[in-house]
C-alpha cells in the first residue's frame, strides 16, 4: 500500500495509480455512510439541542472538507503528494471517519475486533477496507508524531 | 455610537441557571470506541490539549481500560469548543460540570 516519508519536516505520501484507484473506491463506498450516532456533547437535553443546532452542522462541513482533501489528492494524477501538516491532519481525520463508517457497517463493538471478527465479517469487502485504512492511518499518525 | 445607557431588560437578564452554567468548570470526557486507533487518540490529545506523549498515552489507556477519561477541565465555552474539536477528529467526547 502507500509509502509515507518525512523529509525536512514535510510528509510525502506516495500512492501509485492502482493504489489511488483502490483508495478512491473506498472513499466512494464509505464517505456518505453514517459513522454511528450523532455527536453527543451534553447530558442535559436543552444544552444538547443547542449543540445540535449550532455546532453539529459545522462538524459535518468540516468532515466533508477533510474527505475533499483526500479526493483532491487522489485525483491529482501524481504518485507523490507533499502534505503540509494541515493536509496530513485532514487525511488522518478523513481516514478515521471512513474507518468509523466501516466499523458501523460491520457492527463492530469489540475492542478486539481485528481478531474477534467472525469469518464472515473477515471475508467482507468492508473489513478489508477497514484494515487497509487502519494501516494507512497508522503510518500517517506515525509520520505526524515523528 | 449610542450615548444612551443601555436599559437592562429583566426578561433577558441571565438567570441563576445561566450564571451557574457560565461559572462552573466543566470536565471534557473522552469515551472509548472500538474502532479508533490508540495512536490516533494520543495524537489528538497531544494536538488539542498540548499534553506530552506520556500524559496523552496515559489518558488514552485510561479511556481504553476504563471506558472514559477526563482529558481537560475548563470553563464551559472552552470545554464546549474542546468537545467540538474532538468531535471533528471523530472521537466520542462529552462535557460535564465538574463536581
Amino acid at each position: 500500500m502507500a509509502e509515507i516519508r518525512k523529509q525536512r519536516g514535510r510528509i510525502q505520501l506516495r500512492l501509485d495509480a492502482e493504489e489511488r484507484t483502490a483508495l478512491g473506491s473506498i472513499v466512494n463506498r464509505l464517505a456518505k455512510q453514517p459513522v454511528g450516532t450523532a455527536p453527543h456533547a451534553y447530558e442535559e437535553p436543552a444544552l444538547q439541542a443547542e449543540y445540535e443546532k449550532w455546532v453539529v452542522p459545522e462538524l459535518e462541513i468540516a468532515r466533508d472538507a477533510d474527505v475533499a482533501v483526500v479526493r483532491k489528492c487522489l485525483s491529482s494524477g501524481e504518485d507523490v503528494t507533499p502534505l503540509t501538516e494541515a493536509h496530513a491532519l485532514a487525511w488522518v481525520r478523513a481516514l478515521n471517519q471512513l474507518r468509523l463508517a466501516a466499523g458501523n457497517l460491520l457492527h463492530l463493538s469489540d475492542d478486539d475486533w481485528s481478531s474477534a471478527a467472525s469469518s464472515e465479517v473477515r471475508e467482507s469487502e468492508e473489513f478489508r477496507m477497514l484494515l487497509a485504512l487502519s494501516l494507512l492511518q497508522e503510518e500517517l499518525v506515525a509520520a505526524l508524531e515523528s | 455610537m449610542s450615548t444612551v445607557a443601555p436599559v437592562r431588560d429583566p426578561a433577558v437578564a441571565p438567570s441563576k441557571r445561566d450564571q451557574w452554567l457560565r461559572d462552573a468548570r466543566w470536565n471534557v470526557v473522552v469515551w472509548n470506541d472500538p474502532i479508533t486507533l490508540m495512536s490516533y487518540v494520543v495524537l489528538v490529545l497531544r494536538r488539542l490539549f498540548g499534553h506530552d506523549f506520556q500524559t496523552a498515552t496515559s489518558l488514552m489507556l485510561q479511556v481504553h481500560n476504563d471506558g472514559k477519561a477526563v482529558v481537560a477541565t475548563q470553563p464551559r465555552e472552552q470545554a464546549e469548543a474542546s468537545v467540538s474539536q474532538l468531535h471533528t477528529f471523530g472521537l466520542q467526547a462529552t462535557l460535564a460540570r465538574e463536581d
